[in-house]
Formats: C-alpha cells, sequence, structure tokens
C-alpha cells in the first residue's frame, strides 16, 4: 500500500446497479401514484379521517424512503446482488400462466398432469415411469384426495365431452 | 384454579381423537416443510392452509399451530446431516450439529435437539398458560389509540431489526400496508386501488400473497438445480446420547429456554437471534466452551431450545394482545382470521374453549413431535434424497392448490404468480420482506384504530399522546426508529466499518 493510497480518499469506482436505481425509480413511482390517488379519495370527512389519510401517508413513506435510499446509494453504491436463472423464471412463470388460463377450460387433472409432465420430464429430464407416476398423483390423485377428503372442489373441466369423462 | 380448570377442559377438546389426528399430521407436515430447504416456515404454513379449510375453528388452528412448530424441529434435520439449515432459526446448528455428524455422533445430536426443542417448546407453553389470564385483562383495558399505538411499537421493531438497512425495511413494511389497503375502505365503504376489478373489492387475497412472496419467489431465485445430496441417516444406536452428554446438555437447554423465552415475546425478534444468543450464551458460560466449533453438544442443545421456547413464546404476544411477532405467526393470524377468531384479549372472552383446546394442543404437539423426531430420524432424511426436480414441481402444485382454493378461483393464481415476481425483484434488490408480511396482517386492524381513534377525538390527534399508555407506546416506537440516528455520535473510526 503506497502514502498516497492511505492520505487520500478512495474515490468509489462502483456505480449503482441499473437494477437498484430500476427498483428506486419503481417504488417513488408507486409511491406518487398512491400520493395522487389518495388525494381524489378523501383525506378528511366531517365524520374525521377520509378513506385516503391512510395510503396518503403511506405513500408519501414510500416516496421519502426512495429519495433517501436514493441518495445512500449515489453516496456509496450497494453490492450488486447475483443475478437470477432468468432461463428457470421464464420456465416456470410462463407454465404456471398458461395453467392458470386453461385450468378452468380443461379442467384441474388435464390441466396439472401437462403442467407436471413439463417440469418432470422436459425440464427435470426425469424417465418416462417416474414422470407419468409423479404427474398422475400430483393431477388425478390431488384431485380426488382434495374433492373426496378434504371437501375442496379443484376445477373440472367447461368442456362437456371432457366433464362427461371426469376430467 | 380457574386458569387450571379452563386449561383441563382444553386437554379434553384437544384429546378427541379429530384433534390428535389433526396435531399429529400438522406436526408431521410441519417436520416434513423444516426439512425441505426450498420451502421456508411461512410459505410452507400459508401453503397448507386450503388444507384446513373445512375443518372446524380448533382443528383448523390446532393443525397450523402443529405445522408452525413442527418446521422448527424439522429444519434441524438438515442443519445437523447435511450441514444446510432447514430454516434460518438452525443455522448455526450447523456448526456443532455437523461437526457431531462428522465424528459419528449425529443421532446424539438429533435427540439432544428433540429433546431440547421439546423442554423449551413445553416451558414456553406453561408461560403462555401463566401469561394469559393477566395480559388478557390488560388487554381489554385497551382502547383504540393503545391498540393503534401497540401495534407501532410492534411495527417499529421489525423494522427495525430487520436487516441491514432500515430504509429497505419501511419501503417493504409501506408495500405491505399498500397492498393490505386494496379493496373497501373499513370505514367508509369506499372501493379503494381497485382498479376497476370486482375481483379486487374484497382485497388481495393473503395466502395468494404470502405463497408467492415467499414460496414461489424462492423457487424462481434458485442459482441451478441442486444435486441430491448423499445422506446417510444414522442408525438407532447411534440415537442414545451419553450420560455425559446428557449432564452437559442440561444446563445448555436451561440457558436456551431462557433466552428463547424472553426474545420470542419481542415483536420484530426472530427465532434466528435466538439462537445466535443462546449460542454466544454458551461460549461464555459453557465449562466446555473451548470444544464449541469442534463438536460440543451445548452448541446443538443451546440454539435448539432456545428456537424452540422463542417459536411457543411468541405465540403469547399473539393469543394476548393480537401482535403477531413473526412473519410466520402473522400467516397463523391470517388464519384465525380466516376462521372467524380475533386473536387477543377478547379471544379468551368469546371463544374461550377454542382459546384453550389450541394451547393444551401445543402441549401435546411439542410431545408428538418428540415421539416422531427421534425414532423417524432416517425417514425425514430420505425426504431428501427425493430429486430437486420432482420436489420443485411438487411445491409448485401445492402452490397453485394453495393459492386457488381460498377463493376457488384462477385470478389468485395470477396474483399468486405477480408476487412472487415482486417477491424475486425484492429479494434481488436485498429488501426484507418480513415487515411486508407482518404489515399485511396487521394494516387493516392498524388503518382501523387509527381513524377509530380520530373520530373519538373528532380529528385531535393529541389522543395518541394524552392518554398513558398509548403515550409510552408512541413512545417507545420513536425511539426504536430513531435510535439509528444516535450512531452519528459514535467515533468517526466506528462509522468507517460498513456493519455500524
Amino acid at each position: 500500500m503506497t502514502t498516497k493510497s492511505v492520505t487520500t480518499a478512495p474515490k468509489s469506482t462502483v456505480r449503482v446497479a441499473p437494477s437498484v436505481l430500476a427498483g428506486i425509480g419503481a417504488f417513488a413511482a408507486v409511491g406518487a401514484y398512491v400520493l395522487v390517488t389518495s388525494i381524489d379519495l378523501g383525506l378528511w370527512t366531517s365524520l374525521g379521517p377520509g378513506p385516503g389519510l391512510f395510503p396518503f401517508a403511506m405513500g408519501a413513506v414510500l416516496v421519502a424512503m426512495a429519495v433517501v435510499w436514493l441518495l445512500q446509494e449515489l453516496r456509496r453504491p450497494s453490492e450488486t446482488a447475483e443475478g437470477v436463472d432468468l432461463g428457470l423464471v421464464i420456465a416456470v412463470v410462463l407454465s404456471l400462466v398458461i395453467l392458470a388460463a386453461v385450468m378452468d377450460l380443461i379442467g384441474f387433472q388435464l390441466g396439472m398432469f401437462l403442467f407436471l409432465m413439463y417440469h418432470l420430464k422436459l425440464r427435470g429430464r426425469r424417465g418416462w415411469p417416474s414422470s407419468v407416476i409423479t404427474a398422475l398423483a400430483g393431477s388425478f390423485g390431488a384431485f380426488y384426495a382434495f374433492n373426496y377428503g378434504l371437501n375442496v372442489s379443484l376445477p373440472v373441466s367447461a368442456f362437456p365431452l371432457l366433464n362427461t369423462i371426469g376430467l | 384454579m380457574d386458569t387450571l380448570n379452563e386449561l383441563l377442559n382444553g386437554f379434553a377438546a384437544a384429546m378427541t381423537w379429530q384433534n390428535l389426528l389433526f396435531a399429529f399430521l400438522g406436526c408431521l407436515l410441519g417436520t416434513i416443510i423444516g426439512v425441505l430447504p426450498g420451502i421456508g416456515p411461512v410459505a410452507g404454513v400459508a401453503l397448507l392452509i386450503p388444507l384446513t379449510l373445512n375443518l372446524d375453528a380448533t382443528g383448523a388452528i390446532i393443525m397450523l399451530c402443529a405445522i408452525f412448530y413442527g418446521t422448527a424441529y424439522g429444519g434441524t434435520i438438515t442443519s445437523v446431516l447435511l450441514n444446510t439449515p432447514g430454516e434460518a432459526a438452525s443455522a448455526i446448528t450447523t456448526i456443532d450439529g455437523y461437526a457431531m455428524t462428522k465424528i459419528g455422533k449425529a443421532g446424539a445430536a438429533l435427540t439432544i435437539a428433540a429433546v431440547g426443542s421439546f423442554v423449551g417448546g413445553t416451558v414456553a407453553t406453561i408461560g403462555l398458560v401463566a401469561a394469559a389470564k393477566p395480559l388478557g385483562e390488560l388487554g381489554l383495558l385497551v382502547g383504540p389509540p393503545e391498540f393503534f399505538a401497540l401495534m407501532v411499537v410492534g411495527i417499529s421493531l421489525l423494522v427495525a431489526l430487520a436487516g441491514k438497512s432500515m430504509v429497505k425495511a419501511v419501503i417493504s413494511g409501506a408495500l405491505g400496508l399498500l397492498i393490505a389497503m386494496v379493496g373497501i375502505d373499513p370505514v367508509a365503504g369506499a372501493p379503494r386501488f381497485t382498479f376497476g376489478m370486482d375481483r379486487l373489492l374484497d382485497g388481495v387475497s393473503f395466502v395468494a400473497v404470502i405463497v408467492g412472496v415467499f414460496g414461489l419467489s424462492e423457487l424462481l431465485s434458485y442459482r441451478k438445480d441442486t444435486a441430491t445430496p448423499t445422506v446417510h441417516a444414522p442408525n438407532l444406536r447411534s440415537l442414545l446420547p451419553t450420560r455425559g452428554e446428557w449432564r452437559r446438555s442440561a444446563p445448555a437447554m436451561a440457558r436456551g429456554t431462557g433466552i428463547g423465552f424472553g426474545l420470542g415475546l419481542i415483536p420484530g425478534m426472530t427465532g434466528s437471534v435466538s439462537s445466535l444468543l443462546a449460542y454466544g450464551a454458551e461460549k461464555k458460560f459453557s465449562r466446555h466452551r473451548h470444544e464449541l466449533g469442534k463438536g460440543a453438544i451445548e452448541g446443538v442443545a443451546g440454539p435448539e431450545t432456545a428456537n424452540n421456547s422463542h417459536a411457543n413464546a411468541a405465540l403469547i404476544p399473539l393469543f394476548t394482545l393480537g401482535i403477531p411477532a413473526s412473519p410466520t405467526i402473522a400467516v397463523l393470524m391470517g388464519a384465525f382470521l380466516q376462521q372467524g377468531l380475533t386473536p387477543g384479549p377478547t379471544l379468551f372472552t368469546e371463544h374461550s374453549e377454542i382459546a384453550w383446546a389450541i394451547i393444551a394442543s401445543l402441549f401435546i404437539g411439542n410431545l408428538l413431535l418428540l415421539l416422531l423426531n427421534v425414532p423417524l430420524v432416517g425417514l425425514w432424511t430420505s425426504i431428501l434424497r427425493v430429486p430437486s426436480s420432482i420436489l420443485t414441481a411438487l411445491i409448485l402444485l401445492f402452490m397453485v392448490i394453495g393459492a386457488y382454493t381460498i377463493n376457488f378461483s384462477v385470478f389468485d393464481v395470477f396474483v399468486m404468480i405477480g408476487f412472487g415476481l415482486l417477491g424475486l425483484a425484492l429479494r434481488h434488490l436485498d429488501i426484507p420482506l418480513a415487515p411486508m408480511v407482518l404489515t399485511l396482517v396487521l394494516g387493516p386492524l392498524m388503518e382501523r384504530s387509527l381513524r377509530e381513534s380520530l373520530e373519538i377525538s373528532q380529528g385531535d390527534f393529541s389522543i395518541f399522546t394524552s392518554r398513558p399508555i398509548s403515550a409510552v407506546l408512541i413512545g417507545l416506537g420513536l425511539l426504536i426508529v430513531f435510535s439509528p440516528l444516535l450512531k452519528l455520535r459514535k467515533p468517526k473510526a466506528l462509522n468507517e466499518d460498513p456493519e455500524t
């Protein structure tokens, strides 16, 4: 270590991570939206506090904290968190969205069977026997366990043809 | 005497075969959740709420409580055998627990952990019995201003203790409060933040939010598919600790019980703080402190007793004051509310039989866990041999069922997915999730008590400072929130340490 490096204050070469800036911006935007909407809801009525008072306070807190966080980041940027496995995120989220979208149409059993087969056979690269057995247990088995064992109804297909065969 | 009679009546209710079965199932499922590294106790309890939807209130809460403290036991197993804690409160146990596994003493470590957990849990439940009446009666003196002030203290503590950055903790808490405000305003009846969607008039489903934020985001944040670990279950003969190990464990259990109980009463204190302090106490007071870190039994007995004592003691503020002390308890409180029970002083006046049956079931559940854990260690470890792809698929299955069955609507599955992505973003930004879940539950109650207070005082905010109890509590809350400013007075050298 040189004398210069000890006596001069180290200049931070680390920049604020774009994801952190995006996060701060998002929180500030949500806070600002809540602030504006709360005023329309009414902050005070003749009976006392209005429906907008509490959200208004929370919106203000969110905006204020976003500003403080930004100042903190500009002074000393926080370490960037590890990135996420984007492939995994897309695969899981997309498959869940498709399942949720079709569950009322094709029923829980068929929808969940296909969902589990995708995650076990295609993504997990499991063998056919273990994939099929697990998917059957998780779809048809879970349907019967919840419907008849726990009296908790899971959706059946909206298509008459599938419905008549018990799906 | 009244308390004893009510407790005995509680035992009579808790020991019906149905309630025993619910306690047993809860312990079993809780242990499995604790063992699974991919899912924490918060999401675990929320996920299993659908299983209790059609049960009577007593059975449902007995089962959910058993799941809750079962997770504390389950987390120990992976800490000891795999050096991987199933949940945060068992993290410190990995140090000596895994060291004991390496020298062939895994069985003894697991047995001592189970016995310690039983001792800590049972003593804390006795504390709950003793505190229930007096605290409940005190709670009846609490009006809307005091209730609001009490929640301010609870949230302040959670925010102050939530992590490295108080700013991020406040953001998390504010987000939770905003999510809680979606739906019909509780006083005026006006729709708020529903974006014109009828489905949002009843608010956002609590379970869907919790499962998304805690469960789905955890799965989404996996970096890569983890390989199935190699686990060698200890044989039954090695499960028995030696007489010397029992003798060494007893004082550690006593210290752990005290630490866990004391900290469990404080909202915002997590079980991991208790187990960490219990380990610290062993380092200071144990006669064998030089062996800590190398496989000392005290390093397992102290923290494991503390985290279970903590878990059971944390139920005291919930039962007596209606304040959830941790995120998992907040989920439990959500389940209480869903069953039409409001935790707090009125629980003992309006639903006395249910309250005492649940308390009695805590004793039974702790005993069941002791009986389940020691001989079935081999079974629990076999769960870890299930390939991660199968576990992930099955956890996703339960998430979908959990979200769907709350309102029997796929809309809640979409809500769960949305909040899973939000949770992932919050994790990426290092924003703690605990304040969010606490304010999500407390938000509506907090807003209602604020508005009722201001209506009583006709808009005069001095109502919070003119009443002694609320004034003290508000002062305490402010002190907690602003105490970090005191750091400014520290010497410069200390401020340069990023940890301070």
